[in-house]
């Protein structure tokens, strides 16, 4: 290599920069990275205009049922609303475009509202996450990736986002706004579910989780506060990726600190040394009280940026590395809390529920005052089980619980549930009576370069949602 | 102190650099006037927003070297000079940085204005878009100009030479007028 021969004209160049300010180079790779960026986007975005007339080329082409004139109109149309789209890039969204209605959420770094655009009059979900909060708590390495992928999907089974933008202190995620609220809410309100009820739910959990596999994701933090329910009472999947999923601290080291931290302040050097090997005794056996406490601090715990570790699979907090598996786990514990009350490593700390967790071998119990049938603690047991042992999709779907369900229309079916809504913007499923009034928004300070490029990309508009008001 | 000699060409005339961008193949791709687009709506965005923008970003980088000292002309080569023309009609020297200040103000706000670059729905372009497009033109490539011009070296000790070739490469036709 370097010996083919150079131009006449070539140069070599002795880069330095010595002598230049302290903040030029994070200014200059902050400039490179956008514009690097800008071309990825740019040429995407080139490739796919192109893909969208050749569709429509095509598809007019083989048909000889309409008039060449209307064949013109149609590719017109085409025209104007890739130009609206281009025209709307100029457009800057932002918060002053969206008036909020009521705080209906709590995040790990921001609150979620229902928010209503200004001059369209339609209802969003809007999510707002502290950009330095999330720095702190190093969440960004998920972000660009993840949003790359949920901008592209869509999925019935997964929270729509339509816009994203930003200012120096958040990022606003605009989504789809389910009126039904979330299955957390539904389980403190009903505590537990009929067994045809908890099939309902778990199986098109089950499709919903199969399909952010099939976007090639693993969601890593599936819960009961992330399962929300739409206005017919059908399932989708939030915080994925973006929304949330990102944010929660996943990183095998962060729970492996966490637990050494945890055991160090429970280990004082002398019992240490006497007793090396567990010092931290688990509390085996929650009583009701217990469990009362529990439920009584479980949307706390939501609110929280530790969040709860109830549903995570042990080999995630393990140095193992994990796989799409993960999410099935997940799935054995939200069906165990719908059939018996409460998750299944469900602890006074949240470290005895790691604890537990990382030996579910002793810690999984059916208690012996609810029933269940056989069907749904296999199922449940086949679910909470190491990894390379327990049921993937395809074994799920096929699982005796399961009987009778038809997964290919799940989701036209009439659901248990169907929210009551009054209005549009109707928040009777969400506590709002319990998240304090909207804050006053937070004076624009300026932002550091390095802050912001951490977020960078995150200025998001999506195609479907503009050609579906144009088509209005 | 010896000086080496100048080069024959300017720097970023030379190989490797002035092949250097962020596009492998061909730019056409991403300027190209897509089919059935309005090309008001294309210019806006394609040639104007994203140009401005880019620019913007890469000039907020050199503002440390474009001051008032090393640049008290607007110089875009050895004898060319660029002069701004005043309120009362009259062309005035000024200081490189203060120029481009005067040009980069002056363009914001003719993409914030909705009267030049209209962004609600239904909204046309003015019959003088064109016309106001050519003279926005000539003033950014004024600012390109100076910056290859009086900076380049500094945009090759920061490795940038790509991502600032990239945005000209876009406009090939143009290039060759700088
Ligand atoms: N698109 C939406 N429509 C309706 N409600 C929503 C929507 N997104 C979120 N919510 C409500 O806000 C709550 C918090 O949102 P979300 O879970 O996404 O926040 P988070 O920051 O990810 O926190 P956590 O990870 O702890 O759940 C949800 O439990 C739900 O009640």
């Amino acid at each position: 290599a370097g010996t083919s021969a150079k131009p006449s004209d070539y140069i070599y160049f002795d880069r330095s920069t010595d002598g230049f300010s302290e903040e030029i180079l994070p200014r200059a790779k902050g400039a490179q990275m956008k514009l690097e960026h800008y071309y990825k986007v740019a040429v995407d975005a080139a490739i796919e205009r192109n893909q969208r007339r050749v569709e429509l080329e095509r598809r007019l082409q083989g048909d000889h049922t309409i008039s060449e004139e209307r064949k013109q109109r149609q590719l017109q149309q085409l025209g104007k609303k890739e130009s609206t789209f281009l025209r709307l890039r100029r457009t800057k969204l932002g918060l002053s475009d969206f008036r909020t209605v009521k705080v209906i959420g709590k995040g790990a770094f921001g609150e979620v509202r229902l928010v209503q655009k200004t001059d369209s009059g339609k209802v969003y979900a809007m999510k707002l996450l502290n950009k330095e909060a999330m720095l702190q708590k190093d969440q960004l390495a998920h972000v660009r990736a993840e949003r790359d992928v949920l901008a592209e999907s869509v999925s019935d089974w997964i929270v729509q986002l339509y816009y994203s933008f930003q200012d120096p202190i958040y990022l606003y995620l605009v989504m789809e706004f389910l009126p039904g609220g979330d299955l957390m809410t539904m389980l403190i309100k009903y505590d537990t579910f009929s067994e045809d009820v908890t099939r309902f739910y778990m199986a098109e959990c089950v499709l919903a989780i199969e399909a952010v596999h099939q976007l090639g994701f693993i969601h890593r933090d599936i819960k009961p506060d992330n399962i929300l329910i739409d206005k017919d009472g059908h399932v989708k999947l939030s915080d994925f990726g973006l929304s949330t999923g990102f944010h929660k601290q996943h990183d095998s080291n962060y729970y492996q600190r966490l637990l050494e931290s945890a055991n160090g302040q429970s280990t004082n050097g002398a019992q240490a040394s006497r007793n090396s090997v567990m010092v931290n005794p688990i509390n085996l056996t929650m009583t009701n009280e217990q469990i009362q406490t529990w439920k009584a601090n479980r949307r706390k715990l939501a609110y929280s940026t530790v969040g709860t570790p109830d549903y995570i699979a042990p080999e995630i907090f393990q140095q193992k590395g994990y796989g799409k598996e993960c999410d099935w786990w997940s799935l054995g514990a939200i069906a165990f809390e719908c059939l018996v009350g409460y998750p299944p490593f469900c602890s006074e700390s949240t470290h005895d529920t790691y604890q537990k967790i990382i030996q579910w071998q002793y810690h999984l119990a059916f208690p012996d005052d609810v029933h269940l049938s056989r069907q749904a603690e296999d199922l449940v047991r086949r679910l909470i089980t190491s990894a390379d042992r327990r049921l993937n999709v395809q074994e799920i779907k096929k699982h005796s619980f399961f009987y009778g369900v038809d997964w290919t229309t799940l989701r036209s079916i009439e659901a248990p549930f169907v929210p009551m809504l009054r209005s549009l913007t109707d928040t009777s499923y969400f506590p709002v009576n319990e998240l304090e009034q909207v804050p006053e928004d937070a004076p624009a300070v300026a932002g550091d370069a390095a802050k912001d490029l951490a977020f960078l990309g995150y200025t998001f508009k999506r195609f479907s949602n503009i050609l579906s008001c144009i088509l209005e | 102190q010896q000086q080496p000699p100048p080069p024959q060409k300017a720097l970023y005339l030379c190989s490797p650099f002035v092949e250097a961008a962020l596009v492998k193949g061909n730019f056409k791709t991403i300027v190209m006037l897509p089919k059935y687009v309005d090309i008001m709506e294309w210019v806006a965005v394609n040639r104007f927003f994203d140009f401005y923008t880019n620019l913007n970003e890469f000039y907020g980088v050199l503002t440390e070297f474009c001051t008032q000292q090393n640049c008290p002309t607007m110089s875009a080569g050895a004898t060319l000079n660029y002069t701004w023309i005043n309120q009362d009609r009259k062309h005035v020297h000024l200081p490189a940085p203060t120029y481009i200040d005067y040009v980069m103000t002056w363009v914001q706000n003719m993409l914030d204005d909705d009267n030049v670059f209209p962004t609600k729905s239904g909204q046309d372009f003015p019959p003088s878009f064109p016309s106001t497009v050519k003279h926005i033109y000539r003033q950014l490539l004024r600012v390109f100009a100076h910056i290859y011009h009086a900076h380049y070296a500094q945009i090759l000790h920061l490795r940038s030479e790509p991502h600032f070739n990239s945005p000209l490469r876009a406009l090939p036709r143009l290039r060759q007028r700088v």
